[in-house]
């Protein structure tokens, strides 16, 4: 069986700290974030929802769900962006043409268009690194360690067992894209 | 050194201000240039780790604002005109300037100020050891905000801190039933020393309490979250007091075995009872009332179960208590309703967690120093330490250490044997001492890893009477800071990629930060810049070898056998032995060997109980107050104080400052989300974005401290603070500033959104 690389995001462990940004820009010299970490449910980023005391403030980033299903790829005329065998979705820049029909096609806002060269850029998963048998930047860069990456066809990889023990959730599963990153909620509070 | 192909990978550490993190990092050069840095290995693979601001210190090395030679200033003080001049012409300049003002007011007259060496020693060290060879000052930076704790810890642990005792064996990974993290955000501040362990601590079972004025990052982790008022701290512990003694919960034996609780307190003097009082041979034991005898016993080993806790006793004709019934009373005025009036935290809240403190068999009080920083911050803590003193929540038996206070200083600290070392003074007592002579004339002060305007209290105090009293003013800098301009001579400083310093940080591990690229254009790391000044003044031979040369001074010591330079470039190392001195055990380094649940050295002061006191200028209850509002600064994980709050990556994503408001304050005052407004009281003002946030409770408003000076549309946060000094604080250890305990107004600016 092929590997399907995914990413796990365990909500209770993200700090909201941004660290997955400044390390994807490092690695990947992106013009703009690959990767996006949203505030939950409120309009300025870092502030929290309810009434004082009584908040919750929840932490998502967002990046590329290098989808098994991917809009992208099928809307790409170029055939520019590939779904890899092992899962990641890539970029071929020299087939781009900068279209952006990808970034209508695709449910998550997650591709950037960059004006300056006329392509689109997107998380492409690090492969330069998985391809070395290191794990993405960001993966390792995380400060509360919430992003876990691995091989989800094998039920003995960190990430299948995080998604077989703990309670998951994926974005947008009702535009059939299949997403490859999956996320683990906050646990419910504990009263004293 | 490993070499990867076309790349040279080299191992360092970040030792930016945030202290003990200490990140290992791995440099990967390209010809004479850094092109990336990555989180570097540890022994332990789970302490392998890196932050947002680590990974971009890059653009603080090639930074295009860097400083690049050594200036001197031609235009007024804070115009920014500088003239270049050679590094010779600089040391001359600087030797002379010291010669002339040492032979007219002493050597004494001329101050170190050494603000945040971070993790680094040898930076540190090496303006030790100069201040130590000609006897002048030493400016302490524990009273910019962080003397507060240490002054506390100091009445109760006899500790300068009291991390060992409240939570060393959670940083050890000892998971706690509760953790109550008490006034501090490691989310922001430590995360990857101390929030990685919350969340792995919550994730084995552990309910988390903060407490905290803001809701943080590390709030929204918590399971109950308690958001008092600032500088209530100490109300809110006799809350809980006052719960746990009415449900008997406190912790008896341990009471009697670690505290002086049961040591009897005459009514008339508020002193101890000691030998002489009961005609004992002993003069000054401590006495206790002995249950099984009924009646009084000097303190002993074989006694301590028996004695009494509660109660009054006449020994004597002298009417005496406990110390800890003392407690009891005053916790006994402070029932669950009227805590939560002073706090703001709801009372029932107070009663679940005071219940669950009580009957939990392992409680953590994490904590740090910003709630410390209030007019009565050391009282603060001691009540955080009482309630888990009370409740036996307190480490007595911990074989480990933190390196770095033990650390070998003594070549530093006193750099030749028989003579006289620096004087000291605080730099909160450093404003008097300039401004008005008091306790000496400083006419010199030399700023090393600090932007005092920027960073201490009272700007405009600074720039209008402090400032102008001296006679001569040097600052190592990688930029040209706010207080950059005000000196008179400009040393540019390497970025810590360019120097090599000893990291003994974090515990257990040690580390070098190696030298990861020679130092760019003529910047000089500070212990090259020290050792330049030393050869003039004649002290030459004490800074010879450089930075490795002061390495290998901290090295030299028993404890680190086995550990070089050249073993540490291979990687973090374990400290294999704790050193004498860096063992915490018993007894408590107080007066009475214990924790000092009462302390006798402040019955003059009205302070021997950890007792509420409001705020000097925070109002906590505003009424018509002419400025209603509490102003706080908290710390922001874009920065480490004013560190990378230039660094365009990290701008991108935090662009500029914003004042945190309650949207009930707000409306009052017809603010909108992204307004100007303006932020001010009697001593000043500044201009900046309003954030509307129910992350700040109703009362209260914070800027996160750091930005700079410029980055304001106008003032800065410390256009608001002032310098009251505490004089208990004084008299314990060093006064402390209080960034947390001021009052404010806001209102819309004219000038409208930016």
């Amino acid at each position: 069986m092929n590997k399907r690389l995914g990413l796990v995001i365990e909500q209770e462990r993200c700090i909201g700290c941004e660290a997955c940004i400044i390390a994807c820009r490092i690695e990947n010299h992106g013009t703009g974030p690959w990767i996006q970490v949203e505030t939950q449910n409120v309009v300025q980023k870092d502030t929290p929802e309810g009434h004082f005391p009584n908040l919750t403030m929840t932490f998502l980033p967002r990046l590329c769900n290098h989808c098994s299903n991917p809009p992208c790829v099928d809307a790409c005329p170029n055939e520019a962006l590939v779904k890899r065998k092992d899962g990641p979705v890539v970029l071929d820049e020299d087939l781009c043409n900068g279209c952006q029909a990808c970034m209508n096609a695709c449910p998550y806002n997650v591709i950037i268009f960059n004006q300056e060269k006329n392509i689109i850029e997107k998380c492409n998963f690090c492969v330069h690194r998985i391809d070395q048998g290191l794990e993405p930047f960001c993966v390792i860069c995380c400060e509360g360690q919430a992003i876990h990456f691995g091989d989800l066809n094998d039920p003995n990889s960190e990430i299948s067992k995080i998604i077989a023990s703990k309670e998951t959730f994926q974005l947008k599963l009702e535009a059939k894209t299949i997403p490859s990153v999956y996320y683990c909620p906050p646990k419910p509070r504990k009263r004293l | 050194m490993i070499k990867n192909g076309k790349e040279k990978l080299i191992r360092t550490v970040c030792p930016a201000h945030c202290g003990i993190d200490a990140c290992g990092i791995l440099a990967h050069v390209k010809g004479d240039r850094i092109v990336k840095l990555e989180p570097a290995d540890f022994p332990d693979k789970r302490d392998r780790r890196i932050c947002l601001r680590g990974l971009s210190s890059l653009d603080i090395t090639y930074h295009p604002d860097r400083l690049k030679f050594p200036m001197k200033r031609v235009g007024e003080r804070g115009e920014g005109k500088f003239e270049r001049i050679s590094w010779e012409e600089a040391f001359d300049i600087i030797a002379d300037k010291f010669k002339n003002i040492a032979a007219k007011y002493g050597w004494k007259s001329i101050g170190w100020v050494l603000g945040g060496p971070g993790a680094g020693t040898t930076k540190f060290g090496a303006y030790l050891r100069i201040a130590s060879l000609t006897q002048s000052t030493r400016v302490s930076s524990w009273g910019y905000g962080d003397a507060g704790l240490p002054c506390g810890s100091r009445v109760i642990f006899g500790s300068h801190l009291p991390y060992i005792y409240l939570f060393g064996k959670f940083w050890q990974r000892n998971w706690p039933e509760l953790l109550i993290i008490w006034g501090t955000n490691p989310a922001e501040t430590a995360p990857l020393q101390t929030m990685r362990k919350v969340l792995d601590s919550k994730e084995n079972g552990s309910i988390v309490v903060v407490i905290d004025s803001r809701f943080t990052v590390t709030a929204s982790k918590a399971d109950e979250y308690l958001g008092l008022k600032p500088g209530t701290d100490s109300a809110l512990a006799l809350g809980l007091m006052h719960v746990i003694f009415q449900k008997s919960l406190h912790n008896k034996e341990f009471i009697q075995e670690h505290t002086n609780g049961p040591y009897l307190v005459r009514n008339d003097t508020g002193k101890f009872l000691r030998g002489k009082d009961i005609g004992a041979r002993k003069a000054k034991a401590y006495i206790i009332w002995d249950q099984d005898s009924k009646s009084p016993k000097i303190i002993r080993r074989s006694n301590f179960s028996s004695a009494s806790i509660t109660g009054i006793y006449e020994v004597n004709g002298i009417e005496c208590k406990p110390a800890f019934q003392l407690l009891m009373d005053l916790a006994k005025e402070y029932p669950p309703e009227k805590a939560a009036d002073i706090t703001g935290v709801e009372a029932d809240l107070i009663v679940r967690l005071a219940k669950k403190i009580g009957t939990t068999k392992t409680a953590t009080f994490f904590t740090y120093l910003g709630f410390t920083r209030t007019y009565h911050g050391d009282i603060s803590l001691r009540g955080l330490a009482t309630v888990a003193s009370v409740t036996g929540h307190v480490a007595t038996s911990f074989s480990s250490g933190s390196l770095p206070a033990i650390l070998n200083w003594d070549p530093f600290l006193k750099a030749i044997p028989d003579k006289p070392s620096f004087h000291r003074i605080g730099i909160l007592n450093l404003y008097d001492a300039v401004i008005s002579g008091n306790p000496y004339p400083i006419k010199a002060l030399w700023f090393a890893f600090i932007n005092f305007l920027n960073q201490c209290v009272d700007c405009n105090k600074i720039i209008n009477e402090f400032f102008p009293k001296l006679d001569f003013i040097v600052q190592t800098e990688l930029f040209m800071t706010s207080t950059a301009r005000y000196a008179d001579l400009l040393l540019p400083v390497c970025s810590f990629l360019e120097f090599s310093d000893f990291i003994p940080q974090p515990y257990p591990y040690l580390q070098l930060q190696q030298k990861v690229i020679e130092p760019l254009y003529e910047s000089k790391s500070d212990i090259n810049i020290v050792a330049g000044v030393a050869e003039r003044l004649g002290f030459g031979k004490y800074f010879k070898g450089g930075e490795e040369g002061l390495i290998d001074l901290i090295l030299d010591h028993p404890s680190l056998k086995g550990v070089s330079i050249e073993s540490l470039k291979m990687g973090a190392m374990y400290l294999k032995e704790i050193p004498e001195g860096g063992k915490f055990t018993l007894p408590f380094r107080t007066p009475s060997g214990k924790i000092e649940l009462y302390a006798e050295s402040l019955i003059e002061e009205g302070q021997a109980l950890p007792l509420f006191l409001e705020p000097i200028e925070a109002p906590i209850s505003p009424g018509e107050k002419k400025y209603p509002l509490i102003f706080i600064q908290g710390h922001s994980r874009f920065r480490t104080h004013t560190g990378f709050a230039n660094v365009s990556s990290l701008l991108e994503l935090n662009p500029e400052p914003l004042i945190e408001i309650n949207p009930i304050d707000a409306k009052k005052r017809s603010i909108s989300d992204n307004d100007m407004v303006t932020v001010f009281n009697d001593r000043g003002r500044t201009t900046l974005k309003a954030r509307l946030t129910e992350g700040v409770r109703p009362g209260v408003v914070n800027i996160t401290e750091g930005w700079w000076i410029d980055q304001f549309k106008e003032g800065s946060v410390n256009h608001l603070t002032h310098d009251i000094i505490n004089p208990v604080q004084d008299k314990i250890y060093e006064p402390n500033m209080h960034m947390n305990d001021v009052a404010v107004e806001i209102i819309k600016s004219e000038e409208g959104g930016k």
